[in-house]
């Protein structure tokens, strides 16, 4: 009997390659064409504020910049806490340019995409540099190895007076077909960049672990030994996770450059770094969609968390200590609750509702 | 007879259209202003009782019709001090069609400037840095800058010297753009002549115990430090310097430390952080304290008791810099509305342009009056010296400009 691509219920592969399709059934593809077309056309048919608009492409960003810590994380079971610091390599390399050659210059402003290119192969050299320690460490050591380089990161900008310190280093307003991006155009025009980027490197990534290169990032993760039997030299794999880890991250740091039009070490800290961390684990940790729920989850819990925050500082002026520590413990709170109620994160909440609607309206 | 209905109804409705407009004329325009301030998370200690004082005189404003009939409508947002939540904030108040801006950190100031300018708003940030005003054009400081302060501070080390030789001197900087501010320009001021010795900058971190570096102070033969931070490291610093008996009990005593401070380094809080370690500390703002009585006092006692304020916020200089923000803003207001003008970004940024010589403004809670023009747009160029004694902070002698930051700029 041939398989029904439209209402299959189950898995009924007959070969590697009908389980290593991009989408299993015809409505996978169907619903995900549908949600793509209604996320580049509803910012046409809805007004949206620059505030709201400015929280929506900061999400985008961090989805970029998870994609990379799921990668190695996730995937390859690397774990990094200074992911943010990488992602301050890519805003960097934008702000090195911009600090040599001023910040309206032509290759700044005209050629933004290759210089968003040209920030992620910057982290991916930087991340496999980082990443060489990789081949001697492991679990905990590996973590520690990680950090210290988000403090050498964090240590090099603030004491850099070719960085000013950290201040923010102003990039100019880029051009495209139309002339140069307004100020009133800006986050509707990064929106649309931000939002392909996230669709192209979606799919490289989804491809990327269909393929022997991919596979190989879970087979060292699961088993290095064995992965090393298999013919897969483990030390390069993980070297090579590290690079591919800094490539998503340098391109999210580009994007973040251009979208607030400017480079400061803030935005690059540790406290960062555990938050890209907090988006993968709640989002789901090796799963691809766990990039999309994770720093949707935590950048809205983030900024509900604000608004109390500023509530209780502003009415209760006397434990306004208390509100300035809403945020890290509730950050602290949800990262704790999922790794032990749901350590697969959100992803797996996805996985039961789609199962459910895949087999409705049978229970199993 | 229908036609006559028709008639009379429509003769009816368009009346009360009528009445409808006036009423909406009569009842005047209203102005929105907005602040994004920290009143969580780091520097809420000043954040909170700015907040209060920004939010207070605009209730007063409106309360005491000092625009007429027109209102102000007062945005307060806390940022938490992170520079994408202040230009979240930002974003959301231009949807609100503010007319005035203002800021309050030193580096969401330094990120903003470009926005500033191209939405050609007035900005008064509570950061008094001058690198807020290179490159752009739109940002405002009101009082004298930390430059101007830190320099002001080092020319009155100088001038009253008591021992032999330069006196030897130590920056004490938040690590920070905001900390950092006076740096650069205290060293120009030295090389343009000032006769002072800077030995060390140090940029603290978070630490409850200063003693290695007071001590290495003491070997350095440190005889003043000068902060430019918030006032809880500097209370931290003064606590170790009295146990370690370092604190001089008159200005430049031999063999001791003096502590001076910027704006933000001191104040009555301070007091009630390093309790009697506070004593002797000298001190420099463009404000007036609540110690020193005077209508400017007088008034802000008043605004503070009319809205409920406790005594520790209606103390504090941070409440009155809250105040005389809004009173600046205001001032313009009244300015364009008198001369015909329309409120708008563009009126009122003329008038904060034009309030100089004999259009100086004099808020009564400043030691000088508030100027701006073309070339400069740091707004009260006088600084007062206090010096705390007895758990309280004098004022030491008359207002003063600093001459060096003349010389160096």
């Amino acid at each position: 009997m041939a398989e029904n691509r439209w209402l299959a219920t189950g898995n009924f592969f007959t070969s590697y390659r009908a389980e290593q399709r991009i989408f299993l059934t015809n409505i996978d593809r169907l619903v995900f064409t549908c949600f793509l077309l209604l996320l580049f056309v509803w910012p046409l048919v809805f007004e949206v504020s620059n505030k709201y608009m400015l929280v929506i492409d900061t999400i985008l960003i961090a989805i970029v910049a998870v994609y990379g810590l799921n990668l190695l994380t996730g995937f390859a079971g690397l774990i990094s806490i200074g992911h943010a610091a990488f992602v301050g390599v890519g805003a960097y390399t934008l702000a090195t340019f911009a600090r040599i050659l001023g910040s309206d210059h032509v290759l700044l402003t005209h050629y933004w995409p290759l210089m968003i290119l040209l920030a992620g192969g910057v982290g991916a050299v930087i991340g496999a540099i980082v990443g060489l320690p990789s081949l001697r460490l492991k679990h905990l050591y590996l973590v520690i190895a990680t950090l210290s380089f988000q403090m050498i990161f964090q240590w090099t900008i603030n004491f850099s007076r070719f960085y000013d310190q950290g201040q923010t280093i102003a990039i100019g307003r880029v051009f495209w077909f139309a002339g140069k991006v307004t100020r009133k155009q800006h986050y509707f025009f990064w929106y649309y960049v931000i939002l392909l980027v996230v669709v192209v490197l979606g799919f490289a990534v989804r491809n990327l672990l269909r393929s022997k290169h991919g596979r190989c990032l879970v087979a060292v993760r699961d088993n290095d030994r064995a992965a090393d039997a298999m013919g897969i030299h483990p030390g390069f794999t993980k070297v090579y996770a590290f690079a591919l880890s800094g490539f998503f991250a340098g391109v999210a740091g580009a994007l973040h450059a251009y979208l607030w039009r400017g480079v400061g070490f803030e935005s690059f800290t540790l406290h960062h770094s555990i938050s890209y961390l907090a988006m993968a684990i709640v989002g789901g940790l090796g799963t691809l969609v766990g990039s999309f729920f994770g720093p949707v989850a935590i950048l809205m819990l983030e900024l509900q968390v604000e608004n109390i925050a500023e509530f209780v500082g502003h009415y209760f002026t006397a434990i306004g200590d208390v509100a300035t520590a809403f945020r890290p413990l509730s950050f602290g709170l949800v990262i704790v609750l999922f790794l032990m109620f749901e350590p697969r994160g959100i992803a797996n909440w996805w996985r039961i509702t789609r199962t459910y609607f895949k087999l409705w309206p049978f229970r199993y | 007879m229908k036609n006559k209905q028709v008639t009379f109804m429509l003769v009816g409705l368009s009346f009360l259209l009528m009445l409808g407009f006036s009423a909406q004329a009569l009842a005047g325009e209203t102005y929105p202003i907005a602040l994004s301030l920290a009143i969580t998370g780091p520097t809420s200690d000043v954040g909170s009782p700015y907040s209060k004082g920004v939010e207070d005189y605009c209730k007063y404003v409106n309360d005491e019709k000092l625009l007429g009939d027109d209102k102000l409508e007062c945005f307060i947002r806390d940022d938490g001090y992170k520079t994408e939540v202040t230009k979240r904030n930002f974003e959301d108040f231009l949807d609100e069609k503010i007319v005035f801006y203002l800021n309050y950190s030193t580096g969401s100031t330094m990120a903003m400037r470009k926005d500033f300018d191209e939405e050609k708003i007035p900005t008064l940030p509570a950061s008094f840095h001058a690198g807020n005003l290179v490159d752009s054009t739109y940002v405002f400081l009101p009082i004298s800058s930390y430059s101007s302060q830190a320099v002001g501070l080092a020319e009155y080390v100088a001038a009253n010297h008591k021992g032999s030789g330069k006196p030897k001197v130590a920056l004490f900087l938040h690590p920070s753009a905001f900390g950092r501010a006076p740096r650069d320009d205290v060293k120009k001021a030295i090389a343009a002549g000032l006769n002072i010795d800077l030995v060390e900058i140090v940029e603290h971190g978070k630490d409850l115990d200063n003693t290695a570096m007071l001590q290495r102070f003491k070997s350095k033969g440190v005889q003043y430090v000068i902060s430019q931070t918030v006032q809880p490291p500097v209370a931290t610093m003064l606590k170790g310097a009295q146990s370690l008996g370092m604190i001089a009990k008159t200005y430049g005593e031999a063999g001791k430390i003096t502590f001076l401070g910027c704006h933000y380094a001191g104040g009555p809080d301070l007091i009630g952080l390093a309790g009697s370690a506070a004593e002797n500390y000298y001190w420099t703002t463009s404000y007036k304290l609540m110690t020193a009585p005077g209508p400017g006092t007088d008034a802000q006692l008043a605004l503070a008791k009319r809205y409920g304020r406790d005594e520790k916020v209606a103390q504090s200089q941070n409440y009155t810099n809250g105040i005389m923000v809004v009173q600046v803003a205001v001032e313009a207001m009244r300015r364009a509305k008198t001369k015909g003008k329309k409120v708008t970004r563009a009126s009122l940024y003329e008038e904060m342009l034009a309030m100089n010589g004999y259009n100086a403004f004099y808020p009564l809670t400043t030691v000088g009056p508030v100027t701006f023009s073309k070339t400069d747009r740091e707004g009260v160029d006088t600084l007062q010296l206090y010096v705390a004694k007895d758990g309280v902070f004098h004022e030491l002698g008359l207002p003063f400009a600093s001459e060096y930051v003349k010389k160096i700029k």
